[in-house]
């Protein structure tokens, strides 16, 4: 079972059986990588505005209020889902040792991506809003999400059920529960939302925000790193069972957790209490993971040094345990006591999108993108640049969140001070976070850069780029 | 059994969603048809039953003013629950009367929810009647006129819209009063 992946790949390079188009895949990757960037730019401007709340303030279009969604929905679906989908139109047929079963119907999902994305940037600067966290885009774009999705899981599992192996590697077990639970998923968070209210809404709601991250990026990031963390190292698998351990714990445990959202809010206890002990459990398909893909790389750690796929991957890895041990922790009632609705969740929140998820995303970027577009990676120093930059502007963001918001939630637990001395006391926090902020950007342009050079530049002569 | 599951994806398909449908049923569908507090509107007129007063709908004007609520984002910085924890009833409460905690029966009518979750600014959940209409003007128009090291944008466009700012103004000041929880209610307007 584990030298599954290796028999899958070399069907495809043997004798040339099999040659993958992958327009798909470079349709994907450009446009997520355009957005990276572009919206890399709105975070900046909200960032500097905790600063600076003048900056850009008269013009309602720049407010805080309307950046904000459009920096979350940017980052999490014209970035990362679409860099996610990408590679999954990568990694499938080659998991499957068959094409893409349509290629049509994929370029045609990607043009439908980049419409919802566009749309979705002009209603929300202008304030067009279903006025719910994470599900802010109005019906009609909502609906367009959902046949892009479907064109998707038809595409995707299409090319599943013709495969030339019966047995399926783990992260096709991922790929095909994360298009599974993000159908109802997002069904639950952007239209059942509209017939209900208040509390029952809120609920549903928090399910949604909170599955979005555990049942959308959650699978298909942990299902590209399954693939590239083997695929870079040129190491099989640890172990196939401890895989779907982890799968199947995912799969039961996560959708029980949303109500760990509004602890001490306005909503049952005795529902607050079973999203605290599922909350809890988590650890157990977040360790089986993580101790799977650790021990993969026993006596490979040496490779980190030369391959920046790797270097992201690893690091990915290490910030998705951490994230994935705040998580239960914030949920028991004392913690959360200090840290809920303070500084530290965006901390906490970054860590799992940017530090975890996006990292897996660029990784596999920059291992597909010389692949697909049949020429070397533009600059291989360039690319380390962008890992270091990304991540020591990361690090500086997660930390100072995280302390500023513990600093945070303990001065709001003392009423004898006034509410604003805690916003002017988190004044250099904010401050660091910019600071980070320009750090992380830096290292997206590089990123960026480094793609579409790869993907514009011209064919190299062979040998000349040895 | 293992090896099936394990070759076939239509047995992966099932499987999955069969797991993920226990917990999403129980935790969403179940919850509102055991706790009748999420749909029945909060009304009680007898002190010794604790606060009195009763959830009312929003008119017209303050139902715009909640739209423009939501336009702007409001919710991104401002939360509207006090939970249960004694410092949120100590720091959102006037003039050393705590403030209520919040109760599912006060929101039946938000659709959709503004419970927030994040605290950059102040928590709203009882505002209503702490400011008359000229200090938010003066606050909408730039915060820091009022409140200095405020870190919350200016709204020109709303107070330069007269329709668009007592609207807003209208909106606010239902906060919270629901419930009577200030004595002999001594409200702004």
């Amino acid at each position: 079972m584990q030298d599954q992946i290796s028999r899958a790949e070399a069907t495809s390079a043997s004798g040339g059986a099999i040659i993958h188009e992958d327009l798909t895949s470079r349709w994907f990757m450009l446009s997520s990588v355009a957005y990276f960037f572009i919206v890399g730019i709105i975070a900046l401007i909200i960032a500097a505005k905790y600063v600076w709340p003048d900056f850009m303030g008269t013009s309602s279009w720049l407010t805080y209020g309307r950046l904000r969604p459009l920096h979350v929905n940017g980052m999490l679906f014209g970035w990362l889902l679409a860099a996610d989908m990408g590679l999954t139109f990568y990694i499938v047929p080659r998991l499957c040792g068959v094409k893409l079963w349509s290629e049509k119907l994929g370029v045609a999902t990607g043009i439908l991506w980049n419409i919802i994305i566009l749309s979705a940037v002009v209603t929300l600067l202008m304030g067009v809003t279903k006025g719910l966290e994470y599900a802010e885009l109005v019906t009609p774009i909502s609906v367009l999400v959902v046949v892009a999705w479907l064109m998707f899981a038809a595409n995707i599992f299409m090319t599943i059920a013709g495969r030339k192996y019966q047995a399926m590697y783990v992260t096709i077990w991922y790929i095909m529960g994360c298009i599974l639970w993000t159908a109802f998923v997002y069904l639950t968070g952007n239209f059942a939302t509209l017939v209900t209210s208040g509390v029952n809404q809120a609920n549903l709601h928090w399910m949604y925000i909170h599955n979005a991250v555990g049942l959308i990026f959650t699978p298909i990031g942990l299902g590209i790193a399954y693939y590239f963390i083997p695929r870079s190292s040129n190491t099989p698998l640890h172990s196939h069972k401890l895989s779907m351990i982890g799968f199947w714990a995912l799969a039961f445990v996560y959708v029980w957790t949303g109500a760990h959202h509004m602890l001490h809010g306005p909503i049952s206890q005795w529902l607050q209490s079973i999203a605290i002990a599922f909350s809890v459990m988590l650890v157990i398909p977040v360790w089986a993971v993580v101790y799977n893909l650790i021990r993969t790389m026993k006596g490979q750690w040496h490779q980190l040094r030369d391959s920046v796929p790797l270097k992201f991957l690893m690091s990915g890895v290490v910030f998705y345990l951490l994230t994935c041990f705040q998580g239960p922790m914030h949920s028991l009632r004392t913690v959360n006591a200090i840290v809920s609705k303070t500084d530290w969740i965006p901390g906490h929140a970054h860590m799992a999108v940017l530090g975890a998820f996006s990292f897996f995303a660029i990784a596999g970027t920059y291992y597909t993108a010389p692949r697909i577009f049949g020429k070397p990676l533009f600059s291989q120093s360039l690319a380390n640049w962008s890992y270091w930059m990304i991540m020591i502007g990361g690090l500086g963001m997660f930390t100072t969140l995280w302390l500023g918001g513990f600093w945070q939630g303990w001065q709001w637990n003392n009423v004898a001070i006034p509410f604003i001395d805690t916003v002017v006391a988190l004044h250099p926090v904010w401050l660091m976070r910019f600071l980070s902020g320009v750090m992380i950007f830096s290292g997206i342009v590089m990123f960026a850069y480094n793609v579409m050079a790869t993907a514009l530049g011209p064919i190299p002569e062979p040998a000349s780029r040895a | 059994m293992e090896r099936k599951v394990d070759t076939s994806a239509l047995w992966a398909v099932i499987a999955s969603l069969f797991l993920f449908f226990i917990g999403g049923i129980l935790t969403t569908v179940v919850p509102p048809l055991i706790d009748h507090s999420w749909s029945k509107p909060f009304k009680n007129d007898e002190p010794a039953k604790g606060l009195t007063g009763e959830l009312k709908p929003l008119n017209a004007e303050q139902a715009a003013g909640r739209l423009i609520y939501l336009r702007e984002g409001c919710r991104y910085c401002h939360t509207q629950q006090i939970r249960t924890i004694l410092a949120d009833t100590k720091r959102y409460g006037w003039k050393g009367v705590d403030a209520p905690i919040s109760t599912p029966d006060e929101f039946v009518y938000d659709q959709p929810h503004v419970f927030g979750t994040k605290r950059t600014g102040p928590d709203l959940a009882r505002i209503g009647g702490k400011y008359d209409t000229q200090w938010h003007r003066t606050h909408f128009r730039n915060p820091r006129n009022l409140v200095k090291g405020s870190i919350m944008p200016p709204f020109p466009w709303i107070v330069a819209d007269p329709k668009e700012f007592s609207e807003l103004v209208a909106y606010l000041q239902t906060l919270g009063r629901d419930k009577n929880w200030r004595p002999a209610n001594d409200y702004e307007k």
